[in-house]
């Protein structure tokens, strides 16, 4: 059994367009978030296509809602698969959350009870996305701050049990397990124990910010020296999985992101063997 | 309705301000229920307030935090966001400020944001091959009664009642903006080589536009000139209209029958 290894990549901004033209930095891929280019021209897909035409990118996007109750958004999955069709991405991702109900948008990535119900419902809805786009997604564990009482089991059992029912992979945010991880009173290390290494296909790194005593993803800081240890936990579970840093808020000059990338290649090559770091297909050892 | 179905009316009707029973739903520990989703709320209002600001930044600088904050309040409770995408979530912003309380009263409010809103919309629209002064020297002249022309999707006409474009412009060179007047004007906010530019017209200019957006073809132009010129000028002044569209990369394609 084998992944696609990427290497280590970072998330397009708008900011750092200009830089990454006229610089060609050594970066191995981008993330792009896909409603951000779901417009019909100008500047946004300018840009995409001449540092498409550089790079692998995949997509990642946040509106899917595949949690929702509404009715899949067939306009909105159309949207998606047109830009696939213009991006040819490696893949495409999204959040197992829900982001709207009652045609109400809430711009957020709203987290579902881990239940039986959701799970029969979340996974049929990832068979019509899958079906429709015509390929397998990827979907993220999120960062939370509630969890419902009618809850049944973790939340790494909800997202496996989902991923292997629904056959889609995993995009698993080391830093998002590390925030629920504290506010939900958690250990982070069941929850990468727990999670199939064989539907893992890439790791989001990210920076957070403490309001009181519960954590808040905020993607407005570097990664923490907890989730870089965190990081190299999951490398030893999973071997090499596609790397990337998303930062979205005070976001800095590229060069600084890209030093950022560096210490999580650097952790890589201390945690893997050169040859499991090649990029390409890489195998995937050890028990689910 | 289902349990899932449940929880997710009730936690959107927590983040809308509305009467809602999710907090019934949600395990209390050393942080309350409340205070958890309390995080939610937060984050919900300070990102479609973050979207608004983005898109209207002149108007907010017109308008100053409180008065600004006072119709962001205002909107985000009237009109949920419906879309995917933030980008389209304050569209709605220049018809509410024309329409409502007190917002109309200063007519200048809703002028800004219809010029905000132009400029972001045109930032984005479709892009298209623009037609050159070469290929209109080369329409057959039996085609030129009827030619119709295809405008660039970002270029739009814009008729002010007061000088909300001097007011928008020097706000966003920083400085201090004149006193509103009563100003009849026109604009054309266009995407040329994908920056967004802006010139001011004439009525006659503005009345060309228009009709030829709305499909009129060059004879009709040249009958709706002769109101301000005479017989003689009037193809040369509405074949002059033309190329200065084209020049300004305002044209995607000229339709003969």
């Amino acid at each position: 059994m084998t992944r696609p290894f990427l290497g280590f990549g970072l998330g397009l901004r708008t900011e750092h367009y200009q830089y990454v033209l006229e610089n060609k930095p050594d970066i191995d891929w981008f993330e792009i978030i896909s409603e951000n280019y779901m417009v019909p021209g100008g500047k946004p897909l300018d840009y995409l296509d001449k540092i498409r035409a550089e790079y692998p990118m995949v997509m990642h996007g946040v509106s899917l809602s595949i949690g929702s109750t509404d009715v899949i958004n067939k306009p909105y999955l159309s949207r998606l698969k047109q830009l696939a069709e213009r991006v040819e991405p490696n893949w495409i991702s999204d959040h197992l959350c829900w982001t709207s109900v009652d045609h109400t948008n809430s711009h957020d990535l709203l987290p579902l009870p881990y239940n039986e119900e959701t799970i029969e419902h979340v996974v049929e809805r990832i068979t019509q996305a899958q079906d429709f786009l015509g390929r397998q997604i990827l979907l993220e564990n999120l960062s939370s701050y509630v969890t419902y009482k009618n809850s049944e089991m973790n939340e790494w059992e909800f997202l496996n049990e989902i991923a292997v029912r629904s056959d889609c992979h995993i995009l698993l945010d080391i830093n998002n397990i590390f925030v629920s991880a504290h506010n939900h009173h958690f250990d982070p290390l069941d929850y990468i124990n727990g999670i199939a290494r064989d539907r893992v296909m890439q790791f989001h790194l990210a920076g957070h910010s403490y309001n009181g005593s519960m954590i808040i993803d905020t993607h407005d800081h570097n990664v923490c020296d907890p989730v870089w240890d965190l990081y190299a936990t999951a490398l030893k579970r999973f071997g090499a999985v596609s790397t990337m840093i998303e930062r979205d808020d005070n976001i800095p000059a590229f060069q600084e992101l890209e030093s950022e990338l560096r210490i999580a290649e650097n952790i890589a090559k201390t945690v893997l063997m050169p040859k499991e770091l090649e990029l390409g297909d890489v195998k995937i050892t050890g028990a689910a | 309705m289902s349990n899932l179905q449940s929880i997710q009316h009730e936690f959107l009707n927590y983040l809308l301000e509305k009467p809602s029973a999710i907090a019934n739903t949600i395990i209390s520990d050393d942080v309350s229920a409340d205070q958890r989703l309390g995080l939610y709320a937060d984050a919900y209002k300070l990102r479609l307030k973050e979207a608004m600001m983005t898109d209207y930044e002149q108007l907010h600088a017109y308008l100053g935090d409180e008065m600004f904050d006072q119709l962001m309040e205002s909107y985000i409770s009237r009109y949920p966001s419906n879309k995917e995408s933030l980008r389209y979530f304050s569209q709605k912003l220049p018809n509410i400020l024309k329409v409502d309380q007190p917002w109309s009263q200063a007519v200048e409010l809703s002028e800004l944001a219809v010029i905000e809103k132009t400029f972001c919309d045109s930032f984005d629209a479709a892009d298209g091959e623009l037609v050159t002064l070469a290929m209109l020297s080369q329409v057959p002249l039996d085609d030129w009664p009827t030619l119709r022309i295809k405008f660039h999707d970002s270029v739009q006409e814009l008729s002010m009642t007061t000088n909300s474009f001097q007011i928008w412009k020097a706000l966003s060179e920083d400085a201090v903006p004149p006193a509103v007047e009563k100003n009849t004007t026109h604009w054309v906010i266009w995407r040329n080589d994908l920056v967004s530019r802006y010139i001011v017209i004439t009525d006659v200019q503005a009345s060309a536009i228009k009709m030829m957006m709305a499909g009129s073809s060059f004879s009709d132009l040249c009958e709706s000139f002769l109101e301000y010129y005479d017989e003689e000028q009037t193809p040369q002044q509405a074949v002059g209209i033309l190329q200065s569209w084209i020049s300004h990369g305002m044209i995607c394609e000229l339709l003969t029958e």
